[in-house]
């Protein structure tokens, strides 16, 4: 059951979305400071 | 879950999640006024991390009261997969507000608050594409809600451009492009914030179980980015302990803040994230309440200004209007229906039950949830520190109205307790 939670997770394309969007905004603030 | 008997379903949700935004928007907007009362010696890293940590002790406290440890407990181990979730929600919130830091440096609050101020349209884009919002409804009402949300933004950029004019001589003109970056940044960042707040309900979790978890990620990485810009673990502790006198009045604000977030967590569930997030951030006008009518910030303001404010903020109370007026008619709610049973089919969850939770019957499994002994110590705790922090505040020598004080503040307690009777009879907080 776990395991097929993480699998659905991991699949899950609308993830990607804010994880890519969060790694955007930590790069922009690493060349602002 | 007690009593379904007693609810009364005669309210619409679409009220309920007006009723919200609205009570999000005042409340979200009163934060900022403690926050206030801090005015120098403090880096904006340190005083966004003392609201974020008053943010927490109330993050925390107030579902314990309002609905137990063992109801949010059972909640999320229902749905363990909206951790994860939750989690990159805050983290999401945390960068963003670091980066307003910066475009205000670079740019001015004139400039930078109208281009963050963009994340509504944002989450409205996203609630489209990834949670069939606006679908299924006909040209009217997407036009009430599309030009609702962007009154609401002309009326914020016309507030912000007639409030900050005198702001300039702090912008960086050399770093322009980078702070107008950041300000657009910020609002992806807060827009695409919204997508794990939607998954969140139509996959039938409680807004106080999601911002239990939220925290964690906020917390995390506000501190994180402290560490790493205000220069190291250590001297962000020692900041802290030297901010002691004025950490109150940020737990405050903090304190505030939860209360108007909870709100827009309840719209975004109830009337979906195309028309919650609209309206909370009518916060502008409240944030400009407190600010012209208490502090007497715009005291000296020209006429011509001041006819700025004036219709800048006719023009974003006529968007709110609009939104209010646009309920999700059956064939967009069919829609909502279809996302909401494309995630019981990822994640293996109830169908019914979902369904259930996202009207407002059920949130947590229908068993009835036991208090524990040790949540009255969590709320004492909570409130020791508040009291704590009391003792040790010092007063701020900044000049207030009283009068507009008390009105403000009582307004605002009308709709926390209309608010919350609201979502208590209709939903007892689910």
């Amino acid at each position: 059951m776990k395991k097929a939670l993480v699998t659905a997770t991991l699949t899950d394309p609308h993830l990607w979305i804010p994880l890519v969007v969060l790694a955007l905004g930590i790069a922009l603030l690493a060349v602002l400071a | 879950m007690s009593s379904p008997a007693r609810r009364s379903p005669s309210l619409s949700l679409h009220t309920l999640g007006v009723v919200s935004g609205l009570a999000a928007g005042a409340w979200l907007g009163s934060a900022e006024a403690p926050t206030k009362l801090v005015t120098i010696g403090f880096t904006p890293f340190l005083i966004s991390l003392g609201m974020v940590l008053g943010v927490f002790v109330a993050r925390w406290t107030v579902p314990v009261a309002l609905k137990g440890t063992s109801y949010v407990w059972a909640d999320l181990r229902e749905k363990p997969h909206l951790i994860v979730w939750g989690i990159i929600a805050g983290m999401l919130w945390a960068v963003a507000n670091t980066l307003t830091v910066f475009a205000i440096r670079n740019v001015g609050l004139s400039i930078a608050f109208p281009l963050w101020n963009v994340n509504s349209l944002v989450g409205v884009f996203w609630g489209w594409l990834l949670f069939n919002e606006l679908r299924g409804s006909d040209g009217r009402q997407r036009l009430k809600v599309l030009g609702g949300a962007a009154a609401i933004m002309i009326g914020a950029y016309l507030l912000a451009y007639a409030t900050t004019t005198h702001e300039s001589p702090h912008a960086q003109p050399g770093g322009a492009a980078l702070g107008i970056l950041a300000a657009l940044g910020a609002a992806l960042l807060w827009g695409t914030m919204y997508i794990p707040y939607r998954k969140a309900y139509i996959s039938g979790m409680n807004p106080l179980s999601f911002v239990t978890v939220f925290t964690f990620g906020e917390l995390g990485t506000m501190f994180a980015l402290a560490a790493v810009f205000d220069g190291g673990a250590a001297h962000v502790i020692a900041s802290l302990n030297q901010a002691k006198p004025v950490l109150f009045w940020l737990f405050l604000g903090g304190f505030c803040w939860v209360l108007g977030d909870l709100f827009q967590q309840y719209a975004a569930k109830y009337i979906g994230i195309s028309r919650g997030i609209p309206l909370s951030n009518t916060n502008q006008l409240w944030g400009l309440a407190w600010g012209a009518l208490v502090f007497g910030e715009l005291a000296h303001m020209t006429g011509s200004a001041q006819a700025l404010v004036v219709g800048g903020s006719l023009i974003m109370i006529a968007g709110a209007t609009a939104i209010s007026l646009a309920e999700a008619p059956a064939s967009e709610q069919r829609e909502w229906q279809a996302a909401m049973e494309r995630e019981c089919l990822r994640y293996g969850l109830d169908r019914e039950r979902v369904a259930a939770a996202m009207s407002g019957s059920e949130s947590a499994g229908s068993a009835r949830h036991s208090r524990r002994w040790w949540e009255i110590l969590i709320v004492a705790g909570a409130v020791a520190i508040f009291i704590w922090l009391g003792v040790h505040a010092e007063r701020q020598a900044i000049p207030l109205d009283p009068l507009w004080l008390v009105v403000l503040a009582a307004a605002s307690l009308v709709l926390l307790v209309g608010g919350g009777i609201l979502l208590w009879k209709r939903t007892r907080f689910g």
